[in-house]
């Protein structure tokens, strides 16, 4: 057998972890590019009620959304879900909750930084006790041992730390492959790769597209888990990419909120809103008066007259907000 | 087991205990309201569930759920959105009949996948239109699945289902955001009205050749 000469060994080149940085970059440029080319939505300009509906909607992109949710429909019946309709069928189900345990696990990191960035000490705590509880008696993560005494898992990422912290989701954007997502979002997750323990693993143990495959993963776990239920959807929607949209950011709103209600009880607005996103309710604040907009947007954009507003309110473009709506 | 493991391990528990003790804040603002839920969920169940139910019969016994529990002129107004005041009372009708026809098409084939998943009512709180109360559904592979369910005062001192918010997400809002967005697209509410008598008539079409 051929054997290369003998070099000096080359340093360690940082090529995992950073590549897929520079990769998440230059995605975002690429992104940007094509928003300039095409793919904006132009505002109705002489229709004041559609002009209001446009805004509310807050997808000046649809046109390009859409392009991208129909390529991400046509990678998933090609790839995602022959991939996840192998995975369910192949595996068990406890080696399926196993390969979701381990990665949750090996996300401990990333969600305790935004934990603490989040200032919820509890659920750090929750987290620290989570990452050690599983990972000794777990066996490195595979068995959820810390749910069994209490210490249920939760998610946090640095989009819902920069919504806590005031940022507001910006425009609706449908990112290729990563599906339903906004620019306050996608940032978020570029930030998170850095509190990824696998991006350093990455680059210091030289293995390359190690965030591809857990990523890969992860979508494959996640797809089998619902393989059923998106087709259903998709079957009965009107309009699948609206239903989506709105289903990501009422979604994502609760996961903000950590699953704590708004006060005042109303439902989740349509989240276009900057404030409504980033209004973190922490304890029962009194309910503050409703301030009739000027120009009475159907969900309001102010959190206190989002949290005023009760159930099925149709609000009628001036005077005093009625309670409810009489049937 | 060493005594620093001992140590780590009732400080472990300790944290559990306390966060498990920590106040879960499932009070019962409504016990009526949360008793009217949990009647009604083991109602549904009994007769929106049996596999072997024909399609036609699950869904009219559903429709009947539906007029009877169900705040469907309410609703109906909420998913119109904006576009209700400037409907005509002829469109509002007939939305109001395609909706409810729309609802029956794609939710009634879900009872149908039900498994025995357990439906607990967890407690109730108050809000600004009538009350919530709050369940969950114990999903035997995954974890519960959070159902507010926000009710209306109705004739009777009974009550009527005005949404339904699994997760956080709202259904009604969901809706109206999709109608929203065919009333956009599609040339205003009589393309939505055509859109719904399409979507009914071809779910109606795809069941019935299920069903044979």
């Amino acid at each position: 057998m051929l054997h290369s000469p003998v070099l000096p060994k080359a340093p360690l080149q940082p090529r995992g972890g950073l590549a897929r940085i520079q990769r998440a970059a230059a995605w975002a440029v690429a992104l940007f590019g094509l928003v300039l080319l095409a793919g904006c939505a132009t505002p109705p300009a002489n229709d004041p009620e559609a002009l209001e509906a446009f805004n509310e909607a807050n997808d000046p992109l649809e046109p390009m959304n859409r392009y991208f949710f129909e390529l991400n429909y046509a990678a998933d019946e090609l790839l995602f879900k022959p991939l996840a309709g192998w995975y369910y069928v192949a595996l068990p189900n406890f080696a399926q909750n196993g390969v979701r345990n381990v990665l949750r696990n090996v996300r401990s990191p990333i969600i305790l930084a935004n934990d603490l960035f989040q200032g919820e000490t509890d659920r750090a705590g929750v987290t620290v006790s989570r990452f050690l509880v599983n990972s000794t008696m777990g066996l490195g993560g595979l068995f959820d041992i810390a749910a069994r005494i209490g210490l249920d898992f939760h998610d946090e990422d640095f989009g819902q730390t920069l919504a806590v912290h005031g940022v507001g989701e910006g425009a609706y954007l449908v990112l290729p492959l990563l599906g339903p997502s906004n620019p306050r979002d996608a940032a978020g997750r570029v930030v998170d790769m850095l509190f990824d323990p696998l991006t350093y693993v990455g680059m210091f143990g030289g293995v390359d597209n190690i965030g591809l495959g857990t990523g890969l993963l992860e979508g494959v776990d996640t797809r089998a888990r619902n393989l059923r239920t998106l087709d259903e959807v998709r079957k009965g929607s009107l309009d699948y990419y609206a239903t989506i949209r709105s289903l990501y950011r009422q979604k994502r709103n609760d996961e903000i909120n950590n699953g704590r209600t708004p006060e005042g009880g109303v439902g989740p607005g349509l989240g276009s809103s900057s404030d409504q996103q980033s209004a973190r309710p922490a304890t029962a604040a009194p309910l503050s008066t409703a301030q009739p907009a000027a120009e009475a947007p159907l969900v309001p954009r102010r959190p206190a007259l989002a949290k005023a507003l009760p159930f099925f309110i149709i609000k009628e473009p001036a005077g005093p907000l009625p309670a409810t709506v009489d049937p | 087991m060493t005594a620093t493991m001992r140590v780590i391990r009732t400080l472990l528990f300790a944290l559990a205990v306390a966060v498990a003790a920590a106040p879960a804040g499932a009070d019962d603002a409504n016990p009526a309201a949360s008793a009217f839920m949990q009647s009604l969920g083991s109602k549904a169940i009994k007769e929106l569930t049996d596999p072997a139910l024909p399609q036609a019969e699950r869904q009219a016994r559903f429709h009947a759920l539906l007029d009877e529990h169900f705040d469907m002129a309410a609703i109906a107004k909420f998913t119109l959105g904006r576009y209700w005041r400037t409907a005509t009372e002829e469109q509002r009708a007939e939305f109001r009949g395609l909706f409810e026809d729309f609802i029956v098409q794609s939710y009634s084939a879900r009872f149908a996948e039900y498994h025995g998943e357990g439906f607990t009512v967890t407690g109730s709180s108050a809000d600004n239109a009538g009350v919530v109360v709050h369940s969950k559904i114990d999903m035997p592979s995954s974890e519960d699945v959070r159902v507010d369910w926000h009710l209306h005062p109705a004739a009777g001192n009974s009550f009527a289902i005005a949404d339904i918010v699994v997760e956080g997400v709202s259904m009604a809002v969901t809706q109206r955001s999709e109608f929203a967005s065919v009333i956009q697209n599609r040339g205003g509410v009589a393309g939505l009205l055509d859109a719904l008598r399409a979507k009914n008539a071809q779910s109606a079409d795809s069941s019935g050749a299920a069903a044979q």
